[in-house]
């Protein structure tokens, strides 16, 4: 089946060159379409420092639905869900943006570029997105304690 | 979808919505697939913000922010629930005419007329795709129609070799091969059908109704015009509203994006032009006249075969006429002259280029940046000999005077004396019987008042060869009938 040829390739393709402060691995050999994605917060975000660990899984339809992202490491973000999901759904992962020439390269670097930029706008999190706004510097308190709490190995 | 995508008269309760009584008052009457219309899939999420009963219209500063998240989430998740195949057996357009049996009377005259016209028609699904599909399908089922084995090579070759424009805009061959293998996939069953002579569609209506292998198609199909449109930017862009990134990124690149006049004009300039096959919309809106509107989208000229499609606002289906359209006559494109056998002019000598085929699509604005008359575009377009003076030595060596440039003269209606045959089809061909071929011609613009389509009274119930007559008796056609 076409979509596992591509899967194959574009994971080889992430093992092979990983974009910045990103590692990519199967979840289980035997199963392409479940990811475990391992990202580093970026500098100059309150996430710095942290390492988070993401789920990416590949519907079978793929690629003409998005693949779905969600966060296993807690993290306080106006477009994670706050919840044991810790989903992430918009831009370029929704369905109705989509775009089957897009490679899961781009979707990884999205949800990085995300942890440095969040888009207030398009926030699951109301409260954090209007926190982010209008009282920054609470919002950076908070984002860094939870970094420090769930996002660092405590060895 | 977000919220604000939605239109507001979805979030009306069902009962506001016309009925099918209120429909003449010029609606577009209710079909299975327009977006336009409530899904019940809507109504049911719907009914859990509105008790039963309670007439109000949604109020959206009555909804608290996780309301809000929750119905943004609804509409994130909601997707039409459109029933039917992708792309359904061949059958008769009666039912079009039945469709709008009840609907404003421009609607149920063009109908009726083009189930005479076109006797059989093929429906796409409305999933956003049907416009893409019946191009791509109609492109296949000509090819496998001309039973030509080295002309499925011959197309073959050519779909791989654009390839290099997918290259050129930045697209990676690990991520649109899977894409392409499935076009080249179709081709080779078109061949095989070929060699074992096998003529019935069957094997590719098959072949559109499987998700993935669909999907693949059309993404192939979409990502060729996005190339092409992206390496001709100087054709497309005058007639677009955002820049031509932005448009292939959010219209053409997309999995669901329904297809508009500009993407389908460049989706033929760029892939299926070159085949040499027509393709022509039959427009059947509420516009004056009594037959569906045709637009030809590709150069005049003669065609081994006619991708048909039947555009009705939001939706494309294809549309089969009762005689093959081999050699038809363009009536409508006079942009170049009648032969094109003749290398085409140096438009490079020009200062922009002059989309013709864009420019001649009824009601299409151009912008007004574009340096010229920002009018409406009348049905004939304006010529671009006039740009470039030289060009009018390039008139056909087979016509002696320049082909007429507008449809207020055509040749004199060809004499038919033959009885209307039913309003909804016609009658099957015996071989014994006598044959009526009508003039592909007659089927044109107001030659159509040639047409037996429409008696007086035809279209009322108080006719008893109208269905809705309560005394209904269809007229029988008798092949003996056309001898008197």
């Amino acid at each position: 089946m076409g979509s596992q040829k591509r899967i194959a390739k574009e994971l080889a393709e992430l093992v092979e060159s990983p974009p910045d402060g990103i590692l990519v691995k199967l979840a289980d050999e035997s199963n392409l379409y479940l990811w475990k994605v391992y990202m580093e917060g970026p500098e100059g975000s309150p996430y710095h420092n942290g390492k988070f660990l993401l789920n990416l899984s590949l519907p079978t339809e793929y690629p003409f639905k998005p693949p779905t992202v969600s966060f296993k490491t807690k993290i306080y973000h106006p477009n994670v869900t706050n919840d044991d999901k810790g989903s992430m759904c918009l831009g370029m992962l929704r369905a109705d943006e989509w775009k089957p020439s897009s490679r899961i390269h781009a979707v990884l670097e999205f949800a990085r570029q995300l942890l440095a930029e969040p888009m207030p706008d398009d926030a699951i999190e109301g409260r954090i997105a209007e926190q982010y706004k209008n009282d920054r510097k609470r919002y950076d308190e908070v984002a860094k304690e939870w970094t420090r709490k769930y996002a660092v190995e405590s060895s | 979808m977000s919220l604000s995508d939605i239109p507001w008269n979805q979030f009306g309760p069902i009962n506001h919505f016309p009925t099918r009584q209120h429909l003449t008052s010029g609606l577009y009457p209710q079909h299975p697939h327009s977006p336009a219309f409530i899904d019940p899939g809507f109504s049911q999420i719907s009914g859990t913000f509105y008790p039963p009963g309670q007439h109000s219209y949604f109020n959206m500063n009555a909804l608290s922010t996780d309301e809000m998240e929750t119905f943004q989430k609804l509409s994130n998740e909601f997707q039409a629930n459109v029933q039917g195949p992708a792309v359904s057996t061949r059958q008769s357009s009666g039912a079009i005419a039945v469709e709008y049996a009840n609907a404003d009377p421009t609607f149920v005259t063009k109908t009726s007329a083009l189930a005479v016209t076109h006797p059989l028609s093929r429906t796409m699904k409305g999933d956003g795709n049907c416009g893409w599909r019946a191009v791509a399908f109609g492109y296949f089922e000509s090819l496998l129609g001309l039973q030509n084995l080295m002309q499925v090579h011959h197309e073959l070759v050519r779909i791989k070799s654009l390839n290099v424009l997918l290259d050129q805009t930045g697209q990676q061959e690990h991520l649109y091969e899977i894409f392409v293998d499935a076009t080249e996939g179709v081709f080779n069953q078109i061949s095989e059908a070929i060699q074992n002579g096998i003529q019935d569609e069957t094997f590719l209506v098959n072949a559109f109704n499987d998700e993935y292998n669909s999907n693949a198609i059309i993404t192939h199909f979409r990502l060729l015009t996005s190339a092409w449109m992206k390496l001709n930017p100087h054709r497309y862009q005058a007639f677009l509203s955002l820049p031509l990134d932005q448009y292939c990124a959010t219209r053409i690149d997309t999995v669901r994006t329904e297809i508009d006049e500009v993407g389908l004009q460049a989706l033929v300039d760029g892939v299926i032009e070159a085949s040499g096959f027509a393709v022509e919309i039959m427009y059947l809106d509420r516009s004056e006249g009594e037959v569906v509107t045709p637009h030809l989208l590709t150069p005049s000229r003669l065609s081994a075969a006619t991708i048909c499609l039947l555009y009705r606002p939001g939706h494309y289906d294809l549309l089969y006429p009762a005689e093959p359209t081999v050699n038809m006559e363009p009536v409508v494109n006079y942009q170049y002259a009648m032969t094109s056998n003749y290398s085409p002019w140096d438009q490079g000598s020009l200062a922009f280029d002059v989309n013709t085929s864009l420019m001649s699509i009824p009601n299409l604005m151009m912008d007004p940046s574009f340096g010229m008359a920002p009018s409406p575009m009348p049905a004939a377009p304006p010529s671009p000999y006039s740009v470039s003076p030289p060009l009018e030595v390039y008139h056909s060596p087979m016509h002696a005077s320049p082909p007429p440039m507008s449809l207020a003269s055509p040749p004199p209606p060809p004499r038919i004396s033959a009885p209307p045959p039913p309003m909804s089809s016609l009658p099957p061909r015996s071989s014994d019987g006598p044959q009526i071929r009508l003039n592909p011609l007659v089927m044109k613009n107001n030659l159509c008042h040639s047409l037996p389509v429409t008696t007086p009274f035809k279209n009322s119930p108080y006719n008893q060869a109208h269905f809705q007559n309560q005394d209904f008796e269809p007229i029988h056609w008798e092949p003996s009938d056309s001898r008197r």
